[in-house]
């Protein structure tokens, strides 16, 4: 679910949302670190503190229990109300009878005795020197005390692990607010790294778009990247090309005949359209010659099929040679040709439609055996401005003066 | 009647257990002047220190010659060893470190005070009013405490330096207090 979810995002979400949460994790680690180490180090702050406070205080402490003075332990001890978070203190002495004791105002009675005795078995377990520790919720320190060498008491005290604590809600605090800047930074940072990955990507994707819409593959994406995404666009720019040269080979295979070289049947109609619709509009004249090869069969039948190929490319070929540029010769179909003559009225028309009667039948076709071939071909034109007329009526027109021709022996020209 | 006996001997003991000093019998309390004495002495520094032997002198009847020698004999104070004597008089008392002064009358106690003050001898008793009469050190047990009284210019006037933790237990006379 989560994976289809991140599917679904953007590549600069994703880059966005993977580099916040890389972010976040390392500042999260680096926080709980930090967070660790403040916490070990004001737990031996809070304990050496109250050491040094132990320590002062059973120096002066040495005295009064040296004497069992009760009431100048007392009055050692009253000081202690000045550090609010020392909740308990008691001097013993070394068979355990209690000399004096502090006890802060929060503290109850029963809290005393109970610490009172937490302190005696904590102390109880290191008889022989200092003994300190730290729980969840107090640190305690209890300090031998001795007189010329030898033990006569000791004083334990408790402090609570307030001060630690609220030292530590400061530090998260500061933590959390500047872990949230920080984050805040890099994520716009982030937003403005991940434009360097997704910016040539969506480059590529908005020209694909653009390729896509107007179909111009010869349009070369350019870009200035030599690394991994110059490879994609070098790759898409290759693909482009391969694309545009498989479309022309393409056009050429729908457009051309491919015996002799000219337009096809379906190209020459498409072209005749368009030039009737062209001269239509601009009341220009226009002029079609439909040729067929005379007696063609006939050469099929004498000399073989490849023979009357060879016929048809040198037709082909005088076509060619006879029109002009702006007009288009097709082979129409077996020995049928067309050809589209733009802008030319009716004797422009039988001009070229002559010419090229004239070429063919001083053509000779030198075949491999020595032999030579004479052929010729019968002519109809029709050229015109009718506004009215369609393509197929011009062709007719033609068709109907070409069987004319052939009618009257063939090897000349007939307008309709 | 039993009953109501043994509720004070309970009562008794369990005093005896948490105040010692508040009702300890007298050899209890002897005891403790013994070892108050030499703790007195890890306070306290005198001007001429080249003797081998710490010296504790007994001035007049008290017990405690005896429990001093007996508490001392395999102890030491400020790393020698102990010697504990009785004297009968001021003429016998000569140059100790320590003076325990347990005469009857004020006027010995003030012979016995001036003697010391002339020998950088340490005073020490127990009667009342000792500090007042020129003594250096007057200890009392009162109820469950032990009360420490210094007459500091006493102990200026002997010679003697008694360092601040002692003097900040005690009650301490200087200047125009008597």
């Amino acid at each position: 679910m989560a994976a289809q979810l991140f599917d679904q995002l953007s590549i600069r979400t994703k880059l966005v949302l993977l580099l916040g949460l890389s972010l976040g994790l390392g500042l999260c680690v680096s926080s709980g670190v930090a967070l660790y180490s403040t916490f070990a180090a004001e737990r031996q702050s809070s304990l050496r503190a109250l050491h040094q406070i132990a320590a002062i205080t059973s120096e002066n402490m040495r005295a009064a229990l040296a004497f069992h003075d009760a009431q100048s332990a007392a009055n050692i001890l009253a000081p202690l109300h000045t550090n609010p978070h020392i909740r308990y203190a008691c001097v013993e002495d070394e068979q355990g009878h209690l000399l004096g004791q502090y006890r802060a105002p929060a503290t109850t009675e029963a809290e005393a005795a109970a610490w009172r005795k937490a302190l005696q078995q904590a102390g109880a377990a290191r008889p022989d020197g200092l003994h300190q520790g730290i729980e969840y919720d107090h640190h305690y320190v209890v300090y031998p005390i001795d007189f010329d060498g030898k033990r006569i008491g000791a004083l334990a005290m408790r402090a609570d692990n307030e001060a630690m604590y609220a030292k530590m809600r400061q530090f998260v605090v500061l933590q959390g607010g500047a872990s949230v800047l920080i984050l805040g930074s890099l994520l716009l940072l982030s937003w403005r790294l991940q434009l360097i990955f997704t910016r040539p990507i969506l480059e590529l994707i908005d020209g694909m778009r653009r390729i896509g819409r107007s179909k111009d593959y010869a349009t070369v994406l350019a870009t200035h990247h030599t690394d991994e995404f110059g490879e994609l666009y070098r790759g898409f720019n290759a693909m482009l090309r391969e694309i545009r040269v498989r479309d022309e080979k393409l056009s050429q295979l729908a457009t051309t005949d491919t015996l002799t070289g000219l337009a096809n049947r379906g190209h020459a109609l498409e072209t005749l359209q368009a030039m009737l619709t062209r001269a239509q509009r601009q009341g220009r004249p226009m002029g079609v010659i439909l040729l067929d090869v005379d007696h063609f069969k006939q050469v099929n039948d004498t000399y073989g099929h490849p023979v009357g190929d060879r016929v048809l490319r040198d037709i082909a070929h005088i076509l060619q040679a006879n029109v002009r540029a702006y007009d288009l010769a097709a082979r129409f179909g077996g020995e049928e040709f067309l050809v589209l003559c733009d802008g030319a009225d009716l004797p422009a028309t039988a001009d070229m439609a002559e010419r090229i009667r004239s070429a063919v039948a001083s053509h000779v076709c030198r075949l491999a055996d020595g032999q030579t071939l004479h052929t010729s071909v019968s002519l109809g034109i029709h050229a015109g401005t009718d506004i009215r007329a369609t393509a197929m009526q011009l062709i007719e027109a033609a068709d109907q003066a070409l069987y004319r021709a052939k009618q009257a022996g063939r090897n000349r020209v007939e307008h309709a | 009647m039993r009953r109501g006996l043994i509720a004070a001997g309970l009562w008794l003991c369990s005093v005896m257990w948490h105040a010692p000093l508040a009702h300890a019998s007298d050899a209890e309390l002897l005891q403790l002047k013994a070892v108050y004495l030499g703790r007195f002495a890890s306070y306290v520094q005198w001007p001429q220190q080249e003797r081998t032997v710490f010296d504790i002198a007994v001035i007049g009847a008290h017990p405690l010659g005896e429990q001093l020698a007996g508490f001392y004999a395999d102890k030491r104070i400020q790393g020698k060893p102990v010697r504990v004597r009785a004297a009968a008089n001021v003429q016998d008392i000569g140059t100790p470190d320590v003076l325990f002064v347990a005469l009857p009358t004020v006027a010995a106690r003030q012979a016995a005070i001036a003697h010391a003050q002339d020998h950088g001898i340490l005073t020490i008793s127990d009667s009342k009013g000792f500090a007042e009469l020129g003594g250096i050190i007057q200890i009392t047990f009162v109820e469950q405490n032990v009360q420490i009284k210094i007459n500091y210019d006493a102990a200026v006037k002997t010679g003697l330096h008694i360092g601040a933790p002692l003097l900040s237990i005690a009650t301490v006379l200087r200047g125009s207090q008597p």
